[in-house]
């Protein structure tokens, strides 16, 4: 199921694809996995609950395998994004960063920073920026930034 | 209103839903079904299934939106299953991710560069 990813779409020349085998990646894989088949047998659980005479396990017995299927396609989407923004065309589109930069600092700092720049809502966020900047810097993408 | 908005307000709103259904199932829900009443239990806590269903698709809506690493998407995403835990985690993404994201929008509206 998770390794059905890496085969679609256009995988970049150079062997786009390692990343996925990267120590963080595979822990990755080994967790949704895991999750895979752990809420397919939650739910098979549920079904003999159901069938035992359990009413409201009907319910579960639907809701754990919908939520299987709901990691599988988060999980192929987010590789395939993954992909994309190796690739240079981001997803997100307007969103998107280049990836050595943290969220939302391009914008800012691409500009030549005109004087009438200095009204307090903009040098809170630029301030903001810089923290953010400065906390991250080494391991932000941990944090959630690109 | 943008798109980025409108994911977050969608976000907004069914993390607060989902986990006041889910703080009534834990601490109401609960003590009544350990005391020998399981009905408030069983019913809430479909809706809470059926809720966070729904949270699950708007949480994983905007964590792509707001591009963020696998790490927060899944604490974004589990949230919905414990309880307080949305109200926190909603705080978090709103001080951490949308608020730069909103006002890098701003910027962006009006471009700066030639």
């Amino acid at each position: 199921m998770e390794n059905a990813a890496p085969a679609e779409g256009a995988v970049p020349v150079g062997g786009g694809w390692r990343f996925l085998i990267q120590p963080r990646w595979l822990g990755w894989h080994v967790l949704m996995a895991v999750s895979f088949w752990g809420m397919l047998w939650l739910g098979d659980w549920q079904l003999h609950r159901a069938l035992a005479g359990n009413a409201l396990s009907w319910a579960y017995t639907f809701e754990w395998p919908l939520f299987a299927g709901f990691a599988v396609v988060f999980w192929v989407k987010t590789i395939r994004d993954e992909f994309r923004i190796k690739r240079g065309d981001n997803p997100g589109g307007t969103y998107g960063e280049p990836e050595d930069l943290p969220f939302g600092v391009r914008a800012v700092q691409s500009g030549a920073g005109p004087a009438e720049d200095e009204d307090e809502e903009l040098s809170v966020y630029n301030a903001y920026l810089a923290r953010l900047n400065a906390e991250v810097k080494d391991h932000g993408r941990w944090h959630g930034l690109r | 209103m943008t798109v980025l908005e409108a994911a977050v307000l969608r976000y907004r709103v069914m993390a607060y839903v989902t986990g006041v259904v889910l703080v009534v199932l834990c601490f109401v829900g609960i003590p009544l079904q350990v005391a020998g009443h399981p009905a408030v239990a069983n019913n809430v806590g479909v809706v809470h299934g059926i809720l966070y269903i729904i949270y699950l698709a708007f949480a994983w809506i905007l964590s792509r939106k707001l591009q963020l690493a696998n790490k927060p998407t899944v604490i974004m995403l589990l949230a919905g299953t414990v309880p307080i835990m949305t109200f926190i985690v909603e705080r978090w993404v709103t001080r951490r991710f949308i608020s730069p994201a909103l006002a890098g929008q701003a910027q962006t509206a009006e471009p700066v560069r030639p």
